[in-house]
């Protein structure tokens, strides 16, 4: 028997060729907003997955450092340094900021880590890890800037010495490493007209400003223009540590939020990002509903075009099975070629999006899974229409 | 001795009623129509528009059932009660071949294709199917365009064509609607007299339902239709 379906599919191959190819790249945006999606969901994720701590120290009853602010003291990594289990322990300090390179400005996550501790990049692409106490900068390779170049932070420039990858903020952005003495100042750093005035506050006030304690007024002020803050403090442990039991302890006796990195990554995708992810998650589904449909109506106009032919073929005894079949073929044809061509176009544009699309294998599978079912189901549309076709149409009158 | 099948019409009618509708809104399409067909023979089916051609046509071609008299193709009843629609569809198939005003062709198989698809559609292998595919369009010497895709051959091929296909499966009987309509005389004459040949050398009986001038005597017997009735009349059966 002659296969219907191919014989019509290379009758018409220009128009079923662009037809797929329309379908394609609706199934390609389709596909870029799951992967937009995933990406959002393993941006979340990275942060954590890089800096490789099993325990994050937090302000007490706060979500931070992320989801919430926080503040805990620089030198709390002592005391937790002493809790059995506990191998290293690094102070950290996050803030998101326009920093600017050659006239332009760009959003990143600056990350004040302590070398050797964790807390800072996970791996090196290019350069050198930050040698220097001051005034280096390792930064991801998002970011666009390249070694050796060099950056404003707050009133400060800071020179890349090192390039890392793939490590971003929760939010996408590109992170800039340099050290924590840095960023606890450009944290908390006032401007100089800010210091005046706070100075003349301070020394018009009679209970700090006493006569004959001259000493008094000196500390306040140097307290006030110097951090002793971080935002948390990460902990290694060793090996066979149990991580909830470190937490535990630490909630108990430190007076401290301890989360261990489930924890973190609970915080991160189920809060932070929740209601994006739901926003973008309902996106696609009504995306994928209307692709659906779009489906279903292309296969449905290709049907009515031949109506003429089908009352021909059930005229002439072509049964009701073999007339299915060469519309669900032709409908399968059609949701293959989309698939690949729409798989094609996400993966050429996926890495032009200024945000992390992650196009995973198996959301690839599913969704060229879902693509046949959905021609099939658009197909039974049109097999309704085409089986309701009266052959006496072929005679006309 | 006489072939059996030979004496028995390939076409006959008795009383054949169609109705539309039903209560004050129904319409007699057909009252009682009376149609002998033999084998080998060509009629002629002439009426004027609205006179009940096309219906009598589908009820001929198994494609509406009758509302009532008497249907028999070879001496076989159709439409008795106990046809199902695979029934009528392998008849429609097997014993009755269709050539339509436009030919109808399927426009994404080529000429053999389009011939071939009637025995396939039958049972038959394929390699069988288009060595009799070529046959037919042998036998409408169209066989030169045998690999030519619909939208390459010209009007008068593309009906040749269409005739080969109604012819393909050796059908008993033929229904012709209007072969000629799109086609000049000359042309018209050719396919006329193809007609005619085939008859001769298949005992297919064939009907031509038309409005041509040029053809109308060229049959030997005529069935006028009017008012859902059929007259019979001798034909000039001028040769052609």
């Amino acid at each position: 028997m002659i296969n219907l379906a191919g014989r019509d599919i290379a009758h018409h191959l220009k128009s079923y060729l662009l037809t797929g190819l329309g379908l394609g790249l609706l199934i390609g945006v389709t596909l870029t907003m799951a992967g937009v999606y995933r990406g959002m969901v393993d941006d979340a994720k990275v942060l954590l997955r890089a800096v490789d701590a099993d325990v994050w120290v937090v302000q007490q009853d706060t979500l931070g450092p992320f989801a919430e602010p926080s503040s805990v003291p620089d030198d709390l990594y002592r005391a937790l340094l002493g809790l059995p289990g506990v191998a290293q322990a690094g102070n950290v300090a996050y803030l998101t900021m326009q920093v600017s390179h050659a006239g332009k400005s760009q959003r990143v996550m600056v990350a004040g880590f302590e070398p050797g501790k964790p807390g800072g990049p996970a791996f090196l692409v290019a350069g050198r890890p930050i040698a220097r106490a001051h005034y280096e900068a390792v930064a991801d390779a998002k970011t666009g800037l390249r070694v050796g170049d060099v950056v404003r932070i707050r009133r400060n420039d800071y020179t890349v010495v090192g390039l890392t990858r793939r490590m971003v903020s929760s939010n996408g952005d590109p992170m800039l490493f340099i050290p924590l003495k840095d960023a606890q100042e450009a944290q908390f750093l006032k401007d100089n007209d800010a210091i005046v005035e706070d100075r003349q506050r301070l020394t018009a006030n009679p209970a700090i400003n006493r006569p004959g304690q001259p000493g008094v007024l000196d500390a306040v002020q140097a307290i006030q223009t110097s951090s002793h803050k971080v935002n948390a403090v990460l902990l290694r442990l060793q090996p066979g540590a149990d991580a909830r039991a470190v937490a535990g302890a630490i909630a108990r006796w430190q007076r401290f939020t301890a989360y261990t990195r489930d924890d973190m990554e609970e915080i991160l995708v189920a809060k932070l990002i929740a209601t994006a992810a739901k926003q973008i998650g309902l996106f696609l589904a009504i995306l994928a509903v209307v692709s659906a449909a779009i489906v279903a109506f292309i296969i449905y106009t290709m049907t009515l075009g031949k109506i003429k032919e089908i009352a021909v073929l059930k005229l002439i005894g072509t049964r009701n099975r073999t007339i299915a079949a060469m519309i669900m073929q032709e409908a399968l044809g059609l949701g293959v070629i989309g698939f690949f061509v729409g798989k094609f176009a996400a993966t050429l544009w996926a890495p032009a999006f200024p945000k992390y699309v992650l196009l995973e294998t198996g959301d690839a599978g599913r969704a060229f899974v879902l693509t046949l079912v959905v021609c099939a189901l658009a197909s039974v549309l049109a097999i309704r229409a085409a089986l309701k076709i009266d052959p006496a149409e072929a005679i006309g009158g | 001795m006489a072939d059996v099948a030979s004496i028995r019409p390939a076409i006959l009618i008795e009383g054949l009623t169609k109705r539309y509708g039903s209560g004050s809104a129904a319409v007699d399409a057909l009252k009682g129509v009376d149609m002998t067909v033999w084998p080998g023979e060509v009629v002629g089916l002439i009426g004027p528009s609205g006179s009940g051609k096309t219906t009598l046509l589908k009820c001929l071609g198994a494609v509406i059932e009758p509302t009532a008299g008497r249907f028999t193709l070879g001496g076989e009843m159709i439409f008795d009660g106990g046809w199902k629609t695979g029934d009528l569809r392998a008849l429609r198939r097997d014993r009755i071949g269709f050539v339509f005003q436009a030919p109808y062709l399927i426009p994404f198989l080529d000429a053999t294709d389009n011939v071939a698809l009637l025995p396939m559609l039958a049972g038959v292998p394929n390699p069988q199917a288009r060595a009799t595919a070529l046959e037919m369009l042998g036998a409408l010497d169209v066989q030169h365009r045998a690999q030519a895709r619909i939208a390459e051959l010209s009007g008068g091929e593309q009906q040749r064509v269409a005739i080969a296909r109604a012819l393909a499966n050796k059908p008993p009987i033929i229904l012709a609607d209007e072969p000629t309509a799109p086609l000049d005389s000359e042309r018209a004459l050719t396919v006329v007299k193809i007609l005619n040949r085939l008859a001769q050398e298949f005992r297919t009986a064939i009907i031509v339902v038309t409005h041509d001038e040029k053809i109308i005597p060229t049959f030997k017997r005529i069935y006028h239709i009017r008012d859902g009735k059929t007259y019979e009349e001798a034909g000039e059966g001028r040769a052609i």
